[in-house]
């Protein structure tokens, strides 16, 4: 992983206060999740904004969970290990980055649907989870069938990029960031 | 048939089926394998519908947050619930925070998919 990615977050939007780079696993995410409720209890944040904050932390860290036991498995030539941050800023957003190493075959395959996350209006992007709920087609429990839409319905932006490392492996950077005070715009 | 009740843990929710009708699910739903974890009770509700459903079932569900795949296993099982809505009475009662709003719409979403289900949304 790449420290002056981290150093930057800080630089770029404010206080950290939940960083995790390595190899993860259930507990962990279960940890670090009563860890930011603890945080948003203490900071009075809105109920329905936290629970957005936890749900995208959840679907990001679990996707680099899975992501990387797949790796494993397979034993695929890929660090399995992923980065994690939350933080906030002084304008009361909260940002989720995630980071880790992806090969080109799944760039690809996720990149439509990165597409989709950051083009979409908020409609189109509940439509499209609907859709893709009803038909159950890309949604197992392994991977992000329905998780880049179910972040993106949560989070006000997304960003992402792939940094590439050789020609066959990428490090993929999303980030989320989540408005304190709700647009009403829906 | 017996109830089968299952324990809440930190990111799986308290599960109570109860042969009398009533079906419960409390807490928070982001397990690492959802199909698997939820399997028994699927099995226990299909089972329940064909053998020992009494004239009313009634299910409450109380989840405060959820991941994705949590999100299309919920899917599954009103979809579930809607093949025996014939045959059954079901009344299911989607429970969630005044301040809760991510809650809420997701009740919501699930009364515009599910037209012959009777879902209500309660407000705690």
């Amino acid at each position: 992983m790449n420290i002056n990615n981290v150093l930057k977050v800080v630089k770029d939007d404010g206080i950290i206060f939940l960083s995790y780079g390595g190899f993860l696993s259930q507990t962990l995410i279960s940890g670090m999740t009563e860890a930011l409720e603890k945080e948003s209890s203490k900071s009075a944040i809105n109920m329905g904004v936290s629970n957005n904050i936890f749900t995208i932390f959840i679907e990001l860290s679990q996707n680099m969970m899975n992501y990387s036991k797949n790796t494993i498995e397979n034993n695929r030539n890929i660090d399995p290990s992923g980065l994690i941050i939350v933080s906030k800023d002084d304008e009361n957003s909260y940002y989720i980055h995630s980071q880790n190493i992806v090969s080109i075959e799944d760039k690809e395959k996720m990149t439509p649907k990165l597409i989709d996350v950051t083009t979409l209006s908020k409609d189109e992007i509940k439509k499209k989870y609907k859709e893709l709920r009803r038909s159950g087609k890309d949604t197992h429990w392994k991977g992000g069938g329905l998780g880049f839409y179910e972040i993106a319905k949560r989070c006000d932006s997304i960003e992402y990029n792939f940094r590439e490392i050789n020609k066959d492996k990428f490090y993929f950077h999303i980030k989320t960031k989540i408005n304190l005070t709700k647009s009403k715009e829906k | 048939m017996e109830n089968l009740v299952i324990k809440e843990t930190k990111y799986t929710p308290k599960i109570v089926l109860d042969t009398n009708g009533i079906i419960s699910l409390t807490g928070k739903s982001y397990p690492e394998n959802t199909f698997e974890f939820y399997e028994p009770m699927m099995k226990w509700i299909e089972n329940y519908f064909q053998t020992d459903s009494i004239g009313m079932t009634t299910i409450n569900i109380e989840i405060t947050y959820f991941n994705s795949s949590s999100s299309k296993l919920f899917f599954d099982f009103f979809d579930l619930l809607e093949e025996n809505s014939k045959d059954n009475k079901i009344v299911i009662n989607w429970i969630y925070d005044e301040e809760n709003e991510s809650a809420e719409e997701a009740g919501e979403d699930f009364i515009e998919d599910f037209e012959d289900l009777d879902i209500n949304l309660v407000q705690k």
